[in-house]
């Protein structure tokens, strides 16, 4: 091993944890924006909660698509507080580092720009979800008593969470690079941004979907951002074949978009043209 | 009127500016305009699954919501396209580039807000005008002048609230420091406007009547034409109570304004 490999994988944990932490810290600065996020989680349970009231009560059934109004309220409120952990403003980062340039920056730097990217923005999650999930996930559990059981699904929960994250991560990457063509970030990213929601299962629940169009979605590999993680977490009574099945769904994803998205990159970086200032 | 017609002019002038110098950048305003356009597609579908599964939204229909969400759309797009720069209001401040709009003979408000136009606005618009003609449509409600005026009258006035809240929440980054989560929170509501206020319980009613007045952005207004039996005197207040709202939000920001100092930069 030569002095260069040496100081590489040195380097490697140790240089991927400051990036962490010095995402934490950078977050900690913004104290007041996370107890508004906390604060909208909130008065978004409340309407969510009023809605979807009104929505059952106008049907004669007590479940709609397998789904009771409980089971409906707490899919929606988990998935908003992780859809707030989980978007990190990636496609934004970039594209704006892309017109204003200062992605060169980033560039130069003795790490590798998906490599440096993927651990802030581990570092961002990591921190919302401490402060933003498992709040929500506190205050839903004492409103609506208790309907999520507190076992060996809270630790499914947290690997589905982080692979969905990673194809989260590898989608946003793919899409920020798509910024260095088109230099437009705002439409690319509501699209982006939209897509991921609602076909993930973020917006309506998957069992809300008409059959064909929920087959399709499940080709895709957004689902296994939102919809795996909360059904794991959620339903108790999965059977062992079934949760391995998700997960390695949720794994294969995961390695196909992160080499699709450091393919791209890849490609990409030579295209990179900054206004020189 | 000598005053009015010079700020007419002006406006014109400075807003064809905006889009010259848009138009040079052409990708981004195509791409753009394709996505609002899919945003609305999105909600759109997002919209008819709800429908699939249930009936009604609390006693009210289909073609009834949809016609809420097509006013809503309509109500929404003054703010989108005219008072666009509220967003960098926060932006402008913190850097201190607000100093710029600081030496100008005109109102600073007026100046301000005049500076950009967002035309990807003009998707929405027309998405929004479709599905209400649709809805309409469905509905059967009868095309007479008077249903027109009211629906015209109801529209401008309902477009007040928004652009009244979102002109308090840019404004308030002249009082307090780095408020710029604020406005992104109040935009959020946006999203509650396209449902009838009756979902919620009473203290969330008077809520989103009186103080975060989201039922004035479609609810209360569009009963005016699609529920004209059952709309309270809420509904016919609309267009005097957006426009005090209104009055006040400018009010608010002008004193903002009045306190800026700069950064002494």
């Amino acid at each position: 091993m030569n002095r260069s490999e040496r100081i590489n994988s040195g380097l490697n944990i140790r240089a991927y944890l400051t990036l962490i932490r010095s995402s934490i810290i950078e977050y900690m600065q913004y104290r007041m924006s996370v107890v508004v996020m906390l604060f909208g989680n909130v008065v978004y349970l409340v309407i969510i909660y009023n809605l979807w009231k009104a929505i059952y009560a106008s049907v004669d059934t007590p479940t709609v698509g397998g789904m009771t109004f409980t089971d409906t309220m707490i899919y929606l409120v988990l998935a908003s507080a992780q859809f707030c952990f989980m978007e990190a403003y990636l496609v934004w980062e970039m594209g704006w580092g892309i017109q204003s340039g200062n992605i060169v920056l980033q560039l130069l730097r003795p790490i590798s720009f998906e490599t440096y990217q993927l651990f802030v923005i581990a570092g961002a999650n990591l921190f919302n979800f401490v402060l933003t999930f498992i709040p929500t996930f506190f205050i839903i559990q004492i409103v609506t008593d208790w309907p999520i059981p507190m076992g060996v699904n809270l630790l499914y929960y947290i690997v589905a969470a982080a692979l969905g994250g990673l194809i989260n991560f590898a989608v946003d990457f793919f899409v920020g690079t798509i910024c260095l063509y088109t230099q437009s970030i705002w439409g690319i990213n509501i699209m982006k941004q939209l897509m991921v929601t609602f076909l993930s299962g973020a917006t309506i629940p998957l069992a809300f979907f008409p059959e064909t169009l929920r087959k399709i979605v499940m080709f895709l590999p957004f689902h296994a951002i939102y919809n795996t993680p909360l059904t794991l977490l959620i339903h108790n009574d999965l059977p062992m074949s079934e949760i391995g099945k998700m997960l390695l769904t949720q794994l294969l994803w995961a390695v196909l978009m992160m080499a699709v998205a450091g393919g791209f990159w890849k490609v990409s970086e030579k295209v990179i043209t900054v206004n020189g200032g | 009127m000598r005053k009015l017609k010079f700020y007419a002019r002006i406006y014109f002038k400075i807003l064809g500016q905006d889009i010259k110098s848009r138009m040079s950048y052409r990708s981004d305003f195509i791409i753009s305009m394709i996505g609002m356009l899919f945003t609305n597609a999105v909600e759109l579908a997002a919209f008819y699954i709800m429908f699939q599964n249930f009936n009604s939204v609390c006693g009210w229909s289909y073609y009834e919501m949809l016609f809420l969400y097509g006013f809503s759309l309509v109500a929404l797009t003054p703010m989108q396209c005219l008072f666009e720069n509220n967003w960098n209001l926060n932006g402008y401040v913190k850097r201190g580039d607000f100093i710029k709009y600081c030496f100008r003979p005109l109102n600073i408000f007026f100046y301000y807000i005049s500076e950009i136009f967002d035309i990807k606005g003009l998707g929405q618009l027309a998405m929004g005008i479709g599905t209400l003609i649709f809805s309409w449509h469905k509905l059967q409600i009868p095309v007479t002048p008077l249903v027109l005026i009211k629906l015209i009258l109801a529209l401008a006035s309902a477009s007040l609230f928004f652009i009244g809240m979102m002109n308090f929440a840019a404004a308030s980054c002249f009082y307090l420091i780095n408020t710029g989560f604020l406005i992104n929170t109040v935009s959020k509501f946006r999203d509650y406007a396209k449902y009838p206020v009756t979902i919620f319980n009473r203290g969330f009613r008077f809520l989103f009547t009186f103080i975060i007045p989201i039922a004035f952005i479609a609810y209360y207004p569009s009963l005016s034409v699609v529920r004209p039996d059952s709309a309270s005197v809420l509904t016919w207040i609309t267009p005097v109570y957006g426009s005090l709202f209104f009055y006040a939000s400018c009010k608010f920001w002008m004193h903002g304004a009045g306190k800026y100092t700069g950064t002494g930069s």
